[in-house]
């Protein structure tokens, strides 16, 4: 069990005014049995009322609407957290099980796993997983700026190189494949100054996590911020709104440490 | 197949003159009664013409047909409760889960959600036909956004108008009570406020029925840049500035653009937080997101099944034949009898990835076992059913053509079948294809009070 003290931050601004602002956040850390949150505060600047509901898979979502003119939008959150990996989640849905818009495999990726499942001798899924993620950091390159939000695994593997959120959509491609479960996680970790990504694969009936972009099983430095079948489901920011130019700069900075 | 023109020949029951048609048809294109189509890219708008021979079915007959109708929706909005709930009918291995989870109709956003009153099929139109021994047959589910149902509203309007002697009797049940169901509909499951018709805007295939339901119901018809949700309601905004409350919104836009922060983020014609609202219990969409789990050309194999599940009752109206390669019987059946079915995409709709197996030149014949082989669960086949043919009008004089029928049920406090429909029909005599999309033309369907 580990206390960790936890603050992530998001400044928008944009080129020039806009308004009719829809946003949707997925910011608050995931009451689970792994992390118990001992609080939480959110600020959302311009001041407005915000509304929180809990999604499908879990995640409480913000939601918000602007509808005056205005140059930013700047959120945090801070709070401090109990993380306890021994006591592992249980919550289950099929669809963890199929492929999903991020992680469909094109002809590639598909002969990939195909090389990957013949070579490997491990037949328990963390064996698979560790396996696969070894292999995976031999072939991908960590490369800031060559991908996006919107690249999927297969564009990802093409490239031969991506982020966190790409090791992850390729990682839960090859696992699906391979008939386990897994899922999308974005949340905060220690040393990271951005938000992270990494996956969870369902191991007979519980949860664990792994980090395939740092290609090691994950461990009470680790906060889940939201989860869900690929980015989609996770995008920590969403939003929607009208203006001239609505070109915008995002600024993050987030900050995870232990709390003793 | 001789009933109709038998009964309009004894003058029990009028047809509409004939020499009325092209005065309808004209009336139909200045009221606007058109069809989109897109197709290569380009809009094209069409008349959706109209045939002034009705389809008539016999009170009897229609007793029949209400009955398993309702019982068959009943079953679909069970199924749906059950699939994004507990999912018996998945653990007591009556629907095998690939059916479900892979379908591009199952949105696994919606988990766990309820909507208003259970109800996830409010307006369902099922497509059947009668073969020539009289039954009549399922040919197919639509739960999603089915249209059509104005096109004989607004028909029969205008042949009233034209021949009011013919409905004075009082032996064709009036069809003008769809706009009342459809109200009653919307209002008990509305959470406070108006109800809105959504529509995606005049270059929809369907503008002029969104339009004239809108105008029949009182509904407000509204486009996406006219709503927004806040403190998780949807609102309405007015001319003031002002803004009204939603209580209830039928939506007549897919589940993908709905809600750009929750389905596809390049929508343009969604509402931004439409389904936050929606999860709070605060506005009814109207079909509920994600019934198209339902109306899956390959859970359709299923509904049967469903309905001895769910309500213990044996199903009343029969699904047309139907095989699924996924079970490996089935696919050897299928690959050895060709010619005798229609296999269906189960991703396509409107007519569209629709192929008779008798058409196929040997190549594409070998092609499609190849394509069959590798993907089971695309597809299905069907025994083509030899349905009855309806007279139409055709250069003055009357012809046979194969026809089929769209009955519209609604689910509000109880389950009703609106006594009329939409009949379809394909001018080209070969074609058993009616669907608008594919050009079909239509006729009205009278229901006969005794």
């Amino acid at each position: 069990m580990k206390q960790l003290n936890f603050s992530f931050s998001t400044k928008l601004t944009f080129d020039n005014y806009v308004h009719e602002h829809s946003f949707a956040l997925r910011t608050m850390p995931i009451e689970s049995s792994v992390q118990h949150i001992i609080g939480c505060e959110l600020n959302i600047s311009p001041f407005i009322s915000v509304c929180n509901t809990t999604d499908a898979f879990g995640n409480t979502v913000t939601s918000g609407y602007i509808r005056d003119n205005h140059r930013f939008l700047d959120f945090e959150i801070k709070g401090k957290a109990e993380v306890n990996p021994e006591s592992p989640k249980t919550d289950f849905m099929p669809c963890y099980a199929f492929q999903s818009k991020y992680t469909a495999p094109d002809k590639d990726l598909t002969e990939f796993y195909k090389g990957l499942s013949a070579e490997c001798r491990g037949t328990s899924a963390f064996d698979r997983t560790e396996y696969f993620s070894d292999r995976l950091s031999d072939t991908i390159e960590y490369s800031k700026g060559v991908t996006d939000t919107k690249t999927t695994a297969a564009d990802a593997f093409a490239l031969k190189k991506g982020v966190c959120q790409d090791f992850s959509h390729i990682m839960l491609s090859l696992l699906r494949a391979d008939g386990i479960p897994c899922r999308y996680i974005a949340g905060l970790a220690c040393c990271d100054g951005e938000t992270h990504s990494w996956i969870e694969f369902w191991d007979g009936g519980k949860w664990v996590g792994f980090d395939p972009a740092n290609n090691c099983p994950v461990n009470e430095d680790y906060l889940v911020l939201s989860q869900g079948r690929d980015f989609g489901d996770c995008a920590i920011d969403r939003g929607v709104m009208f203006g001239e130019y609505t070109k915008q700069l995002q600024l993050i900075t987030s900050h995870l440490a232990s709390a003793y | 197949m001789k009933t109709e023109i038998r009964t309009a020949a004894q003058g029990a029951v009028p047809t509409a003159p004939s020499a009325d048609a092209a005065e309808i048809n004209e009336l139909l294109r200045r009221y606007g009664v058109k069809f989109g189509i897109y197709k290569n890219g380009q809009f094209k708008e069409q008349l959706f013409p109209f045939d002034p021979i009705p389809r008539i079915i016999e009170a009897e007959d229609f007793k029949a047909i209400e009955k398993g109708l309702i019982q068959r929706v009943d079953a679909l909005n069970r199924f749906l409760f059950d699939i994004y709930h507990e999912k018996n009918i998945i653990h007591d291995g009556i629907v095998p889960e690939d059916f479900v989870y892979i379908s591009s109709g199952y949105l696994p956003q919606c988990e766990g959600l309820t909507p208003p009153e259970n109800i996830y099929s409010h307006i369902s139109g099922i497509d059947l036909v009668q073969g020539k021994d009289g039954v009549w047959y399922i040919l197919e589910d639509n739960l999603r956004i089915p249209s059509g149902a104005s096109y004989p509203l607004i028909a029969r309007e205008l042949t009233r108008a034209t021949s009011p002697a013919t409905f004075s009797g009082g032996a064709i049940i009036d069809n003008r009570n769809y706009s009342k169901l459809l109200k009653e509909t919307m209002d008990f499951v509305n959470r406070g406020g108006i109800n809105a018709i959504l529509t995606p805007g005049r270059y929809n295939a369907a503008y002029f029925e969104h339009s004239y339901l809108a105008e029949l119901t009182g509904a407000t018809l509204v486009q996406n840049d006219e709503l927004f949700v806040e403190d998780n309601m949807l609102w309405h905004k007015t001319y003031s500035g002002g803004k009204t409350r939603i209580g209830a919104l039928y939506r007549r836009i897919s589940d993908e653009y709905l809600d750009p922060l929750t389905f596809e983020p390049s929508s343009l014609i969604g509402i931004p937080n439409l389904m936050e609202a929606y999860r709070s219990g605060n506005v009814a969409i109207i079909n509920t997101p994600g019934n198209g789990v339902a109306d899956d050309k390959g859970i359709y194999y299923f509904v049967p099944k469903m309905i001895e599940y769910y309500l213990g009752e044996k199903p009343i109206l029969h699904n047309a034949p139907t095989y699924l390669p996924f079970y490996k019987d089935d696919l050897e059946y299928v690959l050895g009898n060709f010619e005798k079915l229609v296999i269906k995409d189960v991703a396509e709709a409107g007519g569209y990835g629709v192929v008779f197996g008798r058409d196929l030149s040997e190549e594409k014949l070998e092609e499609f076992r190849n394509t069959l082989i590798k993907e089971p669960r695309r597809f299905i086949a069907q025994e083509v059913i030899d349905f009855l043919d309806l007279p139409i009008i055709e250069d003055g004089g009357q012809v046979m053509r194969k026809a089929d029928l769209r009955a519209f049920v609604l689910s509000g406090e109880k389950t009703k079948v609106w006594a009329s429909g939409l009949t379809r029909f394909s001018r080209n005599p070969d074609s058993f294809v009616v669907n608008s999309s594919q050009g079909g033309d239509f006729k009205d369907t009278w229901v006969l009070s005794r």
